[in-house]
């Protein structure tokens, strides 16, 4: 007797439940992903032991390097006609390059090149300032950015100043408060700890 | 006598009302979701040489953006101090110190001085004017609120990217 061996179906793998779960992770890793959107931060410390005023006569009897920075030709009303000058100490005076950033990465890398051999200076002067008080563990920065001319000063080239203290090994650094339009604020200085 | 057997029909759900369902949800998740970027305006940091990688803070800190013109913009509101009159700038800090006081009032995030442990980021762009930020900073130290651990949003300057801090 002849038995007629039925032909193997082709087993057919049911991929339903595999994508299904496929698109649940990817799901889940879309939930649990976080857009990183700052990469770096300087850390600093507000006096907190003191009050704002108070903080002036406790610091002006440490040694200090002073950095000023002002804001030239401020009212002129086209930026590119302003730049910050930075003044470290009484004896040394840099100017940054005029203008603003403007945004577009050839631009920016011409006028950071620029800014890098200021500051190259800067951070030199700084050091040398520190080795006339015989390198003080003591000393601390100080970023004065005095009025009229101090008060139109970027952020950038504040936070420039900071990271070059840090960068010299002052990482104590001393801002000065501006007095803000309102009730109570007070316009004395404030001591940061940068790094 | 031989019975036809009925052939016997696969049981097909209907899968319409399900996915309906499931798009709706996914619609939901992706109105909800919580993208933490959006605190951050887009804006250009400072360049700065030194600088810590930003990781996570153990406690959630508070990021008070700073814009180029001079406005504040925290939490979803945008004050301005850039229009140069002094009741508006006031007006603008109060509400700053408003809103820091009514973020930092835990006092379970207080340390034992009554200091905030809670740090604030300033998000400054870098054409904006310092004399703001040093605002900022003032109120963020006023006893009341007690915010001493500020950070600076900083960015490695151009061609330094790829090297390791």
């Amino acid at each position: 007797m002849a038995v007629k061996i039925p032909e193997a179906d082709e087993t057919e793998m049911n991929m339903t439940p595999m994508i299904d779960i496929v698109f649940q992770l990817i799901i889940f890793f879309l939930l649990s992903l976080k857009f990183k959107a700052v990469d770096r931060r300087i850390d600093s410390a507000l006096p907190k032991d003191r009050g704002i005023q108070a903080t002036q006569q406790f610091v002006d009897e440490l040694p200090m390097i002073t950095v000023k920075l002002f804001r030239q030709n401020m009212d002129d009303p086209n930026p590119d006609n302003q730049n910050t000058t930075i003044k470290v100490g009484n004896n040394y005076r840099f100017e940054l390059p005029n203008g603003v950033w403007e945004g577009t990465l050839d631009a920016d890398r011409d006028r950071q090149e620029k800014y890098d051999k200021v500051f190259k200076d800067v951070e030199a002067a700084i050091r040398e300032t520190w080795e006339k008080m015989g390198n003080n563990p003591e000393a601390k920065g100080e970023i004065k950015t005095p009025r009229p001319k101090g008060l139109k000063v970027p952020h950038g080239d504040v936070i420039r100043v900071l990271s070059t203290f840090i960068n010299v090994g002052l990482g104590d650094v001393k801002f000065e408060g501006a007095p803000a339009p309102m009730p109570e604020a007070g316009g004395g200085g404030m001591v940061t700890q940068g790094g | 006598m031989s019975f036809k057997r009925p052939i016997q029909d696969e049981a097909k759900p209907n899968l319409t009302p399900m996915i309906d369902m499931t798009f709706l949800l996914v619609v939901f998740f992706m109105l909800t979701i919580d993208l933490t970027t959006k605190e951050y305006v887009a804006l250009e940091l400072p360049y700065a040489r030194m600088g810590v990688d930003d990781e996570e803070t153990p406690i959630p800190r508070l990021t008070v953006n700073l814009l180029p013109s001079g406005d504040i913009k925290f939490k979803g509101n945008v004050w301005p101090l850039a229009t140069g009159q002094p009741v508006e700038q006031r007006a603008a800090l109060i509400a700053l110190r408003n809103e820091l006081q009514r973020l930092t009032a835990d006092p379970e995030m207080r340390e034992p001085d009554k200091s905030s442990m809670i740090p604030v980021m300033i998000h400054g762009d870098r054409d904006a004017r310092w004399q703001y930020v040093q605002w900022i900073m003032q109120i963020c130290a006023e006893p009341t609120i007690g915010v001493y651990k500020i950070q600076f949003a900083v960015k490695k300057p151009l061609g330094e990217e790829d090297e390791p801090q």
